[in-house]
């Protein structure tokens, strides 16, 4: 059934989504490493930063790239405030880590319905970036999507690398990573890092959502699914390592883009999980190495 | 006859040996204790003993059978009960409760008779309450059987976890720091439990660090320092032993001769 | 008092108080569903609602009320009950009671199976674990279209009934599960009073004391989620069988935060928690005209407010159980 002439151009398009993948992963270690929190409504940043960036572009008409940046700089501003709201109160009270999950999962819902309210329930995609037809590279087609999506996450993920080893606060980060209270001990104000991390944290799951919107559609419910696959990126990286996590995002990726080769789209989630259970069961660590 | 045998008994954490070829025997009658200065490797002995930590090498043996690697559970259920030396209550249960918690490897009723509550359940559940009253009344505790675990004083809560340990009928019961945090009041009457305890047929091996405890409870003391045995006898043989002096001296401990330790809980 | 070992003060256990504290929630229950049995129409509608989902949450109760287990995917067992009851009564003719019993063996077969190896994991781990087994059941009924229909979802599912006999009008059904609703209660109360119940406790308050005394932890574990998952699954088939359609949306995510915002309203650990909870939940949007389009988002952010301001739910009014 399969027609294995088409994997090399499978395996280009698990690319793609592979790096998406990775910039969500990235998200979920970010917070981690700064507070112990695995946030599970990573998905919500996904979701609004495509539903955002299409809202500006359509009620507003602002050409691409400025929509694209406004609505990562809204979703940044809104992953403080999720952590002013429901993070830092329950952070404060020192809340089990259950009633953390509970109540980030409760916020992916809320941000989801009123998604739902005020933009609709059909979905909704944006225009390729680069609306020129797919360059032939030895019989596979590159679209310029996926250009897009590669270079951006990799300026991205140069970008935040430059963060944490050149300035201050991204080294401070990197103290809290290895030892919360060691960190604080030394004068770091461990809060402001944690507001800090869920800002990086949703505008970089904002800007996967936005780069890989063309190539499929968004719509309110698209983000749980996506923060699952984060998840895994970052469970196959070894958990707090942001780089690993976007090896993982991308090993992800692959592994999804054959699955849908060889049991169809319909099933790319459930290969996913699928994915996930595995690595859970057999391998916690990580392919990586153990999380801290 | 031994009740229990270890021998060779190594484990390592990494590169460190937190208990290092211990071989030592206790006899089925009386109350033996582990003494030592702290990071001897006591507590790492305990969870050797009691299934919750494989050692590394050596061989620990039950009432002759080869218990080494087995489960807690499995461990637990060939009659040899450990306590912990940080409480480990059920806090949302009763004092009683808690105790009952304790016939489970002596009841048999399952899911169904459970919900059927057959004359058989109910006759199990009647004897667990009796048995599970006397132990409380043994420790001093059936006044307070209804009141939730976590509302008992800290000397109290570590009573009560002692009848639940009792309420399996061990034939080995492991004391880790049963005095910890207790006043002198309350560990002369431990100190009598304990005493009652070994002479209804229970094995008692405990750790601690209360000396008067151990000096007026204990029939033999094992002493260890750093991981390895470097005493065995009675607690008038111990006492003069110069290896035991030595290492007592030579820890901030202070000498384990008549050292009345008054921490509250 | 014979014991001269005695070092307690005394002071007697003081009982009679807590009596109308334990009486309370249960008169609350009894009146609302008499209401709705007099009342019939819609308030009879609204607390069969209310009543189905009351099944889940003694489920989802005994799993992680009673031994304080983390499952965020108790919703793909209700999803497997229901459809398994869908299926085999609309496509295949069977009879729904038979078609529920299948259910809820595939369903207690799949906790089996998934069980196993999932409450092995820890913290995240298992929170994502369980997250994900709900989705892969949402993705499957949603793909699965020659025998779910996909997101069309299945219509003409028969209500409950035997033989020739079937409960139609609201007030039978409200009093059928209303009768349901009371078993399972009874049926998990005797549950915690009992050895099985005391074990799942001992669980919750400490793994290591709990295996010290013999208990297999792992085994009493997966009886939890076993028990759990049946449940899930009675509740899926009882609003299948109710409504006469079910669509992947009724399982959904939703469901997971409806249900833990019932669980956490009501009184985690409680026996009567999950009923009063439920029966709240439901009602509370009802006295809100035009309330229904907000209501995951007010469900979701009533249980971010509750987790923040009051973390033991309104249990506190009612329980003598502390939760820490």
């Amino acid at each position: 059934m399969a027609d294995f002439s088409y994997i090399p151009q499978v395996l280009v398009s698990g690319l793609g989504i592979g790096c998406v993948y990775g910039l969500i992963g990235i998200g979920f270690c970010v917070i981690y490493n700064a507070s112990g929190i695995v946030n599970f409504a990573q998905g919500a940043f996904v979701m609004l930063g495509g539903m955002l960036t299409q809202g500006l572009l359509q009620r507003y008409g602002l050409p691409l790239l400025p929509a694209a940046l406004v609505a990562i700089a809204i979703v940044a501003l809104l992953g403080v405030v999720l952590e002013r709201v429901v993070v830092r109160p329950l952070w404060d009270r020192k809340a089990t880590m259950f009633t953390m999950i509970l109540a980030t999962l409760a916020a992916q819902i809320v941000i989801e319905r009123v998604t739902l309210l005020v933009g609709g329930d059909q979905p909704k995609t944006l225009p390729m970036f680069t609306d020129l037809p797919p360059i032939q590279v030895s019989g596979v087609a590159v679209s310029y999507q996926l250009l897009w999506i590669v270079g951006s996450s990799l300026l991205a993920v140069a970008a935040l690398a430059a963060f944490f080893r050149l300035t201050r606060t991204g080294k401070a980060m990197r103290a809290c990573a290895i030892n919360r209270e060691a960190a604080a001990l030394q004068g770091i104000p461990v809060s402001r890092m944690l507001a800090a991390a869920f800002a990086i944290s949703a505008a970089l799951g904002a800007m996967a959502g936005i780069l890989i919107t063309p190539t499929q559609y968004t719509a309110f419910n698209v983000g749980v699914p996506f923060a699952i696959s984060g998840f895994i990126a970052a469970i196959v990286g070894g958990f707090g390592r942001p780089f690993g996590a976007f090896l993982g995002g991308l090993m992800l990726g692959l592994v999804q883009s054959l699955a849908i080769l060889g049991f169809g789209a319909g099933l790319k989630t459930v290969a996913a999980l699928s994915v996930l259970l595995l690595f859970l069961f057999i391998r916690p660590s990580g392919l990586l190495g153990a999380a801290k | 006859m031994n009740r229990l045998v270890l021998q060779n008994v190594t484990r390592r954490f990494g590169g460190l040996v937190a208990v290092d070829d211990m071989s030592f025997s206790v006899p089925e009658a009386g109350v033996t204790a582990v003494i030592g200065p702290n990071g001897a490797g006591k507590t790492t002995l305990f969870s050797l003993i009691s299934g919750f930590l494989p050692p590394s090498s050596g061989r620990i043996l039950f009432d002759g059978a080869d218990i080494t690697g087995l489960a807690p559970e499995k461990v637990a259920g060939r009659g040899l009960v450990r306590t912990f030396q940080l409480v480990k209550l059920f806090e949302d249960l009763t004092t009683l409760e808690n105790v009952k918690v304790g016939r489970h490897l002596h009841t048999r009723s399952g899911l169904l008779a459970a919900l059927a509550r057959t004359p058989a359940a109910r006759r199990e559940e009647r004897e667990v309450e009796a048995r599970a009253l006397e132990l409380l009344t043994f420790v001093g505790l059936k006044l307070k059987a209804d009141t939730p675990a976590s509302g008992l004083s800290y000397g109290q809560q570590r009573l009560l976890e002692m009848a639940r340990a009792l309420a399996a009928e061990p034939r080995l019961v492991l004391l880790d720091e049963p005095a910890a945090g207790l006043n002198g009041e309350e560990s002369a009457a431990l100190s009598r439990i304990i005493r009652r305890i070994a002479e209804t047929g229970t094995t008692v091996l405990l750790i601690e660090h209360d000396m008067t405890l151990v000096m007026n409870t204990a029939d033999r003391v094992v002493v260890v320092d750093f991981g390895r045995k470097i005493a065995e006898g009675t607690p008038g043989e111990v006492r003069v032993d110069p290896a035991v002096i030595a290492a007592y001296l030579g820890s901030a401990e202070t000498a384990p001769i008549a050292r009345k330790d008054a921490r509250h809980g | 008092m014979t014991s001269s070992l005695s070092i307690t003060s005394p002071e007697a256990p003081r009982r009679s108080w807590l009596s109308w504290r334990v009486a309370l929630p249960y008169g609350f229950v009894t009146a609302v569903v008499a209401y709705a049995a007099v009342a019939g129409g819609y308030p009879a509608t609204v607390v069969s609602f209310a009543l189905i989902y009351a099944v889940f949450v003694i489920g989802l109760n005994l799993f992680m009320g009673f031994a304080n287990q983390v499952s965020f995917g108790q919703n793909a067992f209700a999803a497997i009950g229901g459809y398994t009851s869908a299926v085999l009564t609309a496509t295949y003719g069977w009879e729904p009671l038979p078609a529920m019993a299948a259910g809820m063996l595939g369903a207690v077969a799949a906790a089996c199976a998934i069980g196993y190896p999932t409450l092995r994991l820890k913290g995240h781990y298992l929170a994502m674990g369980t997250l994900a087994i709900g989705l892969i059941v949402y993705e499957i009924t949603v793909e699965w279209q020659s025998v779910t229909q996909g997101y069309m979802g299945l219509s003409g599912i028969p209500p409950l009934g035997i033989g020739g006999y079937e409960i139609t009008s609201d007030r039978g059904q409200l009093l059928m599960l209303a009768a349901v609703v009371a078993g399972a209660t009874f049926l998990s109360a005797r549950l915690r009073g009992s050895r099985i119940g005391r074990a799942l406790s001992a669980v919750a308050g400490s793994e290591e004391a709990a295996r010290a005394l013999g208990i297999p932890v792992a085994r009493y574990k997966l009886l939890a989620f076993l028990l759990s998952a049946a449940l899930a699954s009675l509740s899926g088939s009882l609003f299948v069988h109710v409504v006469g359609f079910v669509s992947p949306e009724v399982f959904g995510l939703h469901m997971v935060i409806l249900t833990f915002t019932m669980l956490y309203v009501g009184g985690i650990g409680t026996i009567a928690g999950p009923v009063v909870g439920a029966l709240i939940i439901s009602l509370l949007p009802e006295t809100f005209r035009g309330f229904k389009d907000y209501q995951d988002l007010a469900y979701g952010a009533a249980l971010i407010v509750m987790l923040i301001y009051a973390p033991k739910g309104l249990s506190s009014l009612f329980s003598i159980r502390r939760r820490p």
